[in-house]
């Protein structure tokens, strides 16, 4: 049995039956020297062979802000005999003041075969009792969708970028969510990676003397990156959500036009470009252009507004990163219900 | 916390983005710019709000003091201090566009042409910068300082808010040194802005735990039926340190412990403790339960205080191993001062809650660690069973510094065929349950400066009460004759022999930290 140390290998094997008191004789071995905390059950479920190693590393990365208890499962539905294999481990980090070893602990479990049948029981038994549960589903999601598990789920965290079919596992979600009654938060990492863009452009409104420009808007420029059409419709979606525009018209598959509530014509461009996710928003009210984009060092972003042509004093936001942890650890700080999200979806569904 | 009264209407955009009230476009203008304060903590907070995208993009920072300086000179100087103090690493590109608005206005205090060239200037950085009018004028000069301040800042025309924008002021303590120099205070502020603009800073608020108790006892069900006389036997309260007077000789004099922290910090934590739940989160609200508490604490007299209160001194002693001196030997330090280093105080709150509960504060130098907490002894349970020859209690212990967090002590059956009962924690740490960093107690302040959100700021008359409490003691202390004793503790110790006897007095004792 090794000491509770940071670690990026699955760890112990143990028997599934046995993964209570495999877990406490892994903490009696540290003999006091280290914390273990958690705030939540954080489940991962993964359909891709090799996650499991690799989900173990995004962990041990995520546990250093979210100390949690992590269930990370993969599975291989398509394996002919039925099969669960499991470990224990820990990811152990020095604290913040720097005095102490804080832990949180991992159960990895190779599902082989009748992976719809498995996975309740495995993420149920296995939970820290008290604790919401988290589930990171990093598949398309598929009928049907086990009422025995979703029930439990308190935030379904999923990427909707690499959807084939967006409106088709929107429904899914959503009746997953109906089927809990509600209880289910829907967290999409798409939506996510948007949070520095749309937090850098909303300040440029705070101020009331700006609140009339939002009348006055014509234009909106969306630069994405390949592979980031969907994030830039849901910017557009928040957008009209907020602002209360509806969908009017589109011109070719990059060019929309939008009506505000008082009949103006709102015209949109989104353009696919190197560069990060969402690498520019332009947005044009009456005579003045308002410009987040990302600064060379590629971590902030550069927010400016000003006539076009005109004198700009360019300001510095953090823009976030795009990797899977720090889109996690965005997500899990937040908390509270997703609405805004949900309106989102609900002004460009067609569109994605 | 609920918006105030001069803040807009929300940004339909920032649903969801976030859930406090949002800073505004402003130019902060920081009195005693050279000061310690500008350089330790209120620019090193500022940049952090900016590198974390907490400042809104138009904010400048202006700093008004004597000592000549250009705006590129003060910059180095501040980005100096901020690479020393700031509690994320500097980023040179943030720093960069971050000092592009910082500038230096040198004047000094009593020049009324330096005010009004201060209203150009700063008219002229609402045009460059977009600071739209708004003005905090931030206090960091010397108290004595403040009304000649404030009286060239209303012949300056710069307590003027024009339509749409807003003009406000932190004052930092000490808010007097007692209740007439208060009131003389308040009234010298309120001359030029209204209670409404003023913000009164005391950085125990603006700390994690300190907020927390009001989540901790208004969003949690099972305390609310024990925090009461009928569950709870007595309160402690300790802020200790292990630092002597250092270069505060001067100010520390003329202080002391019970003013420099009895009248505000522990007094502002007293409140969060025992205040009845506010009808709702606003500033006000929430400031008329506090000060409600502090108008019920029970007033002595002459005699009283004197078997109430204990202070006392540092001799000289060891802190860490090493030896100190003792406070009369301190720099700058009368060689027969009558300084209280210690206090501790036997209080009580006449009210139906807290109806002969005992509250236990002290706060003191030079004492072995550095701590600030709160407990919440808890009665015993029937003396039958198990209770007999138990002399614990359960004991809810909120940590304010070092190492936030909540514990609570409750007792356990020692695992073995004989029934022996022990003490054991449960125990919550803030670093430990949550990775991120708190932010700076200014930071936060700072923000809540820039959103009007007054909630964590005193009221002139939760102020005026605290010295109202104050004064009496501080007058017997500097009576003629009946002096209360000052007692000598050595440096190192949990201060004097006395402090312990005003529990003991109760068949109490302090909680061991």
């Amino acid at each position: 049995m090794p000491a509770v140390t940071e670690t990026y290998s699955l760890g112990v094997p143990v028997e599934v039956g046995k993964i209570d008191h495999e877990l406490k004789k892994l903490w009696q071995e540290s003999e006091g020297a280290v914390t273990r905390a958690s705030l939540m059950n954080l489940a991962v479920y993964s359909e891709e062979q090799g996650s499991l190693d690799r989900n173990t590393q995004l962990m041990a990365r995520i546990t250093e802000n979210h100390a949690c208890r992590a269930i990370v499962i993969e599975a291989d539905c398509n394996a002919e005999s039925d099969r669960v294999d499991a470990w224990i481990s820990a990811h152990c980090h020095v604290s913040r003041a720097g005095s102490k070893q804080v832990c949180s602990e991992q159960i990895s479990f190779r599902l082989n075969g009748g992976c719809t049948t498995q996975l309740p029981n495995i993420v149920l038994s296995n939970l820290d009792s008290d604790l919401p549960l988290y589930l990171w589903w990093q598949h398309e999601f598929r009928e049907p969708m086990d009422p025995q598990l979703w029930t439990w789920v308190d935030r379904v965290i999923y990427d909707s970028r690499p959807w084939q079919d967006f409106q088709a596992q929107m429904r899914l979600v959503e009746s997953a969510q109906a089927e809990a009654k509600q209880r289910i938060v829907l967290c999409d990492l798409n939506w996510t990676r948007l949070d520095k863009v749309r937090f850098a452009l909303a300040q440029f409104f705070d101020h009331p003397a700006s609140h009339h420009r939002l009348d006055k808007i014509s234009k909106l420029r969306i630069d994405f990156a390949s592979g980031f059409r969907s994030t830039a419709l849901l910017f557009v979606g928040w957008l009209a959500a907020q602002l209360n525009w509806r969908a009017e018209k589109t011109n070719g598959k990059n060019k929309l036009q939008f009506i505000s509530s008082s009949g103006r014509k709102i015209d949109i461009e989104i353009r696919q470009r190197d560069g990060q996710p969402i690498h520019e928003v332009a947005l044009t009210a009456a005579d003045i252009e308002f410009v987040v984009t990302h600064a060379k060092c590629g971590d902030l972003l550069e927010v400016s507004r000003g006539k076009p042509g005109g004198k700009r004093i360019p300001q510095l936001m953090p823009a976030g990163k795009d990797d899977p942890v720090s889109l996690m650890s965005e997500e899990l700080m937040r908390g509270g219900p997703h609405h805004v999200y949900l309106h989102a979806v609900g002004c460009v569904r067609d569109f994605l | 916390m609920n918006r105030a009264a001069d803040q807009p209407e929300p940004n339909p955009l920032r649903e969801g983005l976030s859930t406090r009230a949002v800073p505004q476009p402003c130019a902060i203008v920081i009195f005693g710019a050279t000061g310690d304060l500008t350089h330790r903590k209120l620019v090193p907070a500022l940049y952090n709000l900016a590198a974390d995208g907490d400042l809104p993009p138009a904010v400048a920072i202006v700093g008004f003091a004597r000592r000549k300086k250009s705006d590129e000179e003060f910059r180095r100087d501040l980005e100096e201090a901020t690479r020393k103090l700031s509690r994320q690493v500097v980023r040179d590109e943030i720093w960069k566009t971050f000092a592009q608005s910082i500038f230096y206005h040198q004047s000094e205090f009593g020049d009324e042409s330096g005010y009004k060239q201060l209203a150009k200037r700063l008219d002229e950085i609402d045009k460059d910068q977009g600071t739209r009018g708004n003005r905090l004028f931030y206090f960091a000069a010397a108290p004595d300082q403040f009304e000649p301040i404030l009286k060239h800042l209303k012949a300056a025309g710069l307590n003027d808010t024009c339509k749409g924008s807003w003009v406000r002021v932190i004052v930092e303590k000490p808010f007097g040194t007692d209740l007439a120099s208060a009131r003389e205070l308040n009234r010298i502020v309120r001359n030029s802005f209204a209670e409404e603009q003023t913000y009164r800073i005391d950085h125990f608020l603006g700390k994690e735990t300190a907020q927390n108790i009001l989540v901790l006892r208004f969003a949690n069900a099972i305390f609310a039926p024990l925090w009461n006389t009928h569950y709870i036997d007595h309160v402690q309260i300790t802020a200790a340190e292990t630092l002597g007077v250092g270069g505060r000789a001067g100010y520390y004099e003329r202080a002391g412990a019970l003013r420099d922290m009895v009248q505000n910090h522990l007094l502002q934590l007293l409140c969060l403790v025992a205040m009845e739940p506010p009808t709702d989160l606003s500033a006000d609200s929430i400031r008329d339960e506090k000060i409600k508490v502090v108008r019920s604490l029970r007033r002595w007299s002459r005699n009283e205080i004197a078997a109430s209160v204990v202070r006392g001194q540092y001799a000289k002693g060891a802190i860490h191993g090493d030896p100190v001196l003792g406070y009369r030997q301190e720099e700058n330090v009368n060689p027969d001062s009558q300084t209280d280093t210690f206090v501790a105080l036997r209080l009580f709150i006449d009210n139906w809650r807290w109806a002969d509960v005992p509250i236990y504060m002290r706060v003191g130098k030079r004492l072995p660690k550095s701590a600030t907490e709160i407990s919440i002894h808890f009665k015993k349970a029937p003396a039958v069973l198990f209770n007999k020859d138990l002399h614990d209690f359960n004991v809810l212990v909120i940590r304010i510094q070092p190492d936030e967090g909540i514990s609570l002590r409750i007792h356990a059956k020692v695992p073995g065929t004989s029934f022996h009962i022990e003490p054991v924690k449960m125990d919550f740490h803030y670093g430990t349950s949550f990775g991120k960093a708190s932010p700076e107690a200014y930071e936060r302040l700072l923000l809540d400066a820039m959103s009007g959100d007054a909630t964590l700021f005193a009221r002139r008359d939760e102020v005026e009460q605290a010295w109202a409490f104050i004064d009496p003691i501080e007058q017997a202390w500097h009576a003629k004759k009946d002096v209360p004793e000052l007692f000598f503790y050595p440096a190192g110790s949990w201060g004097p022999e006395a402090a312990d006897d005003l529990l003991a007095r109760d068949g109490r004792a302090w909680r061991r930290l």
